[in-house]
């Protein structure tokens, strides 16, 4: 497997994970929407159906201050390229995507985690718009402490 | 792993700092350097009081820290203070990569 990660430096809301893997997209989609498959690489899940607006959960190790539960809904599926579910702990609402390219034999997984610091709240909208321009200036700000 | 050990209450409280245009605009001339209240003031031409509350409420956030020089008081950036937000990013890129690196293990497993 060989990753790339093509995250922008700045970048404060999204992460952006770009996998090359030796297996065609159709197997690799099993592995996306098969619940007992989905359980033995990512999470324990209960109630999934690929049926866009299906309700489901994934059960992660439970903490002392989380049950575990991960709050998901399907919100897209086109078989075998496009995969999007949300994703909610808490106060946290984002949205995962993975997308399958068809690479020589193999397939180019990428893989969209979006929504951190947005949307925690509606009415911090205003916030994301500032995001960006400060992007740079917090990233370079962060590397001087290091 | 991808738990909740961190505070929503600390993160709600850096949007709704942000949320603000004049308080954004604040935080954004303070990233140029250390300043008082009374290059904002001019800066922004806004009352003194009005940024005053802008910066508590960044101080709140814990985005801007102060010092106290003489009978000035001089804010700056908290480097700091925008980790709680980079911290899911950063907290998420290792999940992703170890669970896939799982999902490649089951493919090599899976029949075609």
């Amino acid at each position: 497997m060989k990753l790339s990660d093509i995250t922008a430096p700045s970048q404060t809301e999204a992460l952006t994970l770009v996998f090359e893997l030796a297996h065609p997209p159709e197997k690799i989609w099993r592995a996306l929407t098969i619940p007992e498959l989905m359980a033995e690489w990512l999470l324990p899940s209960t109630g999934f159906k690929p049926e866009v607006d299906t309700a489901f959960t994934f059960q992660a190790p439970p903490q002392e201050n989380w049950d575990g539960l991960v709050h998901c809904r399907l919100l897209a599926i086109h078989a075998p390229r496009l995969l999007r579910y949300s994703w909610c702990v808490g106060d946290l609402n984002t949205q995962v995507t993975f997308t399958l390219e068809p690479d020589g034999t193999g397939t180019r997984l990428v893989l969209d985690h979006a929504g951190f610091g947005r949307d925690q709240n509606r009415n911090f909208a205003g916030a994301r718009h500032g995001w960006k321009a400060m992007g740079q200036k917090l990233a370079d700000l962060l590397d001087e402490q290091d | 792993m991808i738990g909740m050990t961190r505070s929503p209450e600390q993160e709600n409280r850096i949007f709704q700092a942000l949320a603000d245009p004049s308080r954004r605009a604040i935080f954004e001339a303070l990233t140029q350097g250390e300043a008082a209240v009374n290059d904002l003031k001019a800066r922004f031409q806004i009352s003194q009081p009005a940024v005053s509350q802008h910066l508590a409420s960044l101080r709140e956030a814990g985005l801007v820290a102060s010092r106290r020089d003489g009978r000035r008081i001089y804010y700056r950036i908290e480097p700091q203070g925008m980790e709680p937000l980079i911290g899911w990013i950063e907290h998420y890129r290792a999940f992703w990569t170890e669970r896939v690196d799982r999902l490649e293990q089951l493919l090599n497993r899976m029949d075609q």
